[in-house]
């Protein structure tokens, strides 16, 4: 009984998991095989004797040494996260002030300021890039890493609200009442006591803030020019296609270079990023 | 409520610090105080461009060209008049709702998996959202490679399986592509949906569940009955953020395919680009991007009404 029990668990679940999470990740596989493959052997017919298309027998790092040595490729990793960095900041700290207000003050009009913010929340970038352009144009802010400084908090500063909003608003009122009747100001009270508990809500918004502005596109793709401007996700798909040659290799090494700073804020943070995600949702 | 009851018990014994700042410790004073940085930010960065493009939209306003007039709906009439627009049109509604509808087929029964418990279950679940996590831009291109006309490694695994007698061109037939498309978005979004439908999962108390077990309601009545009503609300405003993020995708189909094979996988974010910033018609191109607003206001009241009703 137990046995069958164990053998259909295996078939039914673990299984097709397992084959599911496989292929998820396959583009990822893909990509490091690329990465570290030659391009004798990348640029090969399948039907070839001797091939081996899930892996190589010859790994290089030539693509890596030709990404760092002949492209801007540090530079595109230093913008990337000065950008993501400074924005992040912004928008926490623009955030955490509204977000602690929506939650806790009230005042005329909030409930009409709290849904127009989360109204902008739902406000694509596809439906800005064009006059945003104009403007950054008419500031003469194009092609400057301020030209990103300032549009991303335009989607990170409603998110950071709605979710610190929710946190805040889970956060005993009698704590702060307490240092209130202490007699700390109201600012006082939110710095030395509501801050540090709402700590992790910040470090979900900070981080979940940081890798939406890492991976952000087009912004970039319109705003930057100069090639040791771009950030990295721009970078490399522009400067390495050249009219139509896509080089391969240095293409999937440095997708593989950009993408790890990301993967590893989240392998330290994932319990904060999915708190982000779906936070995001539920408010 | 409880709030005005609680500031005035606060109030009686703090009345040495209300008068020391009395006007500045009003919450009607520091409520806008403290939303001001947001909102202001947020009008200028969001409602002065949104406004701006609007009268873009009805201007002959081009990159490089100083002045820009009046022209009334024009950019609008040649919109109607342009066969690639109405394209566009078809082709958003189809990968966004295509993709919406293969990310719950997917997301569902995963979210269900996951909401068991297993060995391995906060492995599983970390690896499952790296698709979302990663830049699309940079992931997009492993998909490009995997789909490249030559050496396409799924084309050789299907040729291998004996599915496919031939090289599919995923990205240069005009049909095939925008199912290319649509299946990089839906492995780059099924993790939102599956965590999202996870987290209202975990929401639902056993016991009710074993409750309606108890009262002989199989799997399937449980999940229509019990499951639903409760997981409604984060299902629906999930799936309406999906459903706008993939509307108005940019750089998926823009890395994929930049809206070709003969423009069929054009999408408004691409087709705008297209005009706008490449062919630097600013006002057509804003005229473009116009279109999205009545389908995004339209979900923006179908949202705000729904959340309204459950609270």
């Amino acid at each position: 009984m137990v046995i069958e029990r164990r053998w259909k668990k295996w078939v039914y679940f673990y299984i097709p998991l397992t084959l599911f999470v496989i292929g998820t990740l396959f583009p990822f596989y893909w990509m490091v095989i690329t990465a570290i493959r030659p391009d004798a052997e990348l640029y090969r017919s399948w039907r070839a004797v001797n091939n081996a298309p899930f892996w190589t027998l010859s790994p290089t790092l030539e693509h890596f040494r030709d990404l760092l040595a002949k492209t801007t490729f540090p530079y595109w990793l230093w913008n990337t996260f000065f950008i993501a960095v400074v924005s992040t900041g912004i928008s926490l700290f623009c955030g955490l002030l509204a977000g602690y207000a929506l939650a806790r003050l009230k005042f005329p009009m909030a409930g009409t300021l709290g849904t127009s913010i989360f109204v902008t929340y739902l406000v694509p970038p596809t439906l800005l890039f064009i006059p945003l352009a104009d403007i950054i144009r008419s500031f003469q802010l194009g092609n400057t890493p301020w030209a990103l400084i300032l549009t991303y908090p335009t989607f990170l500063i409603p998110f950071c609200t709605w979710l610190l909003m929710g946190y805040f608003k889970t956060i005993p009122k009698e704590l702060e009442e307490c240092a209130r009747i202490d007699g700390a100001t109201r600012f006082g009270a939110m710095i030395r006591i509501i801050f540090p508990i709402a700590v992790p809500g910040i470090l979900s918004a900070g981080i979940f803030a940081f890798t939406l502005s890492w991976n952000e596109f087009i912004y970039a793709l319109v705003f930057l020019s100069s090639p040791e401007r771009k950030t990295v996700p721009v970078g490399v798909v522009s400067e390495m296609i050249r009219g139509d040659i896509y080089f391969w290799g240095q293409l999937m090494a440095g997708a593989l270079l950009g993408s790890i700073p990301v993967a590893l804020v989240y392998s330290f943070f994932v319990e904060y990023y999915v708190t982000g995600l779906t936070g995001s949702v539920k408010g | 409520m409880a709030n005005g009851q609680n500031v005035e018990v606060v109030a009686a014994p703090a009345s040495r610090v209300r008068i020391r700042s009395a006007w500045l410790d009003r919450e009607s004073f520091q409520g806008f105080v403290w939303i001001a940085p947001a909102f202001l930010y947020l009008a200028f960065f969001i409602a002065y461009p949104f406004f701006m493009s609007i009268y873009l939209s009805v201007s002959s306003a081009r990159v490089g060209s100083p002045e820009s007039h009046f022209v009334g709906l024009q950019n609008y009439q040649r919109l109607f008049a342009d066969p690639t627009f109405w394209q566009t049109v078809r082709n958003s509604f189809v990968f966004t709702f295509g993709s919406e509808l293969i990310r719950l087929v997917i997301g569902l029964p995963l979210a269900f998996a996951l909401n068991r418990t297993f060995k391995g279950k906060r492995l599983v679940q970390g690896l499952i959202l790296i698709p979302f996590v990663i830049p699309i831009a940079l992931s997009s291109l492993a998909w490009k490679w995997m789909f490249d006309s030559l050496y396409s490694v799924i084309n050789w695994m299907l040729m291998q399986v004996g599915l496919i007698d031939y090289p599919w061109q995923w990205l240069g037939e005009p049909g095939l592509a925008m199912w290319s498309v649509i299946i990089m978005n839906v492995w780059r979004g099924f993790p939102f949906s599956a965590v999202i439908l996870l987290a209202a999962l975990t929401a639902v108390p056993q016991e009710i569940i074993e409750a309606a077990k108890i009262d002989g309601a199989g799997p399937l009545r449980r999940f229509h009955y019990v499951v639903v009503p409760i997981i409604r609300p984060i299902l629906f405003v999930g799936l309406l953020y999906s459903i706008v993020f993939s509307f108005t995708d940019f750089s998926a189909v823009w890395l994929l395919t930049q809206g070709g094979p003969y423009n069929t996988t054009h999408v408004f974010g691409t087709y705008a680009y297209n005009i706008g910033i490449n062919a630097g018609d600013i006002g057509q191109g804003a005229a473009i991007t116009l279109f999205i607003f009545p389908f995004l206001a339209l979900i923006v009241i179908v949202m705000l009404r729904f959340l309204r009703r459950e609270s």
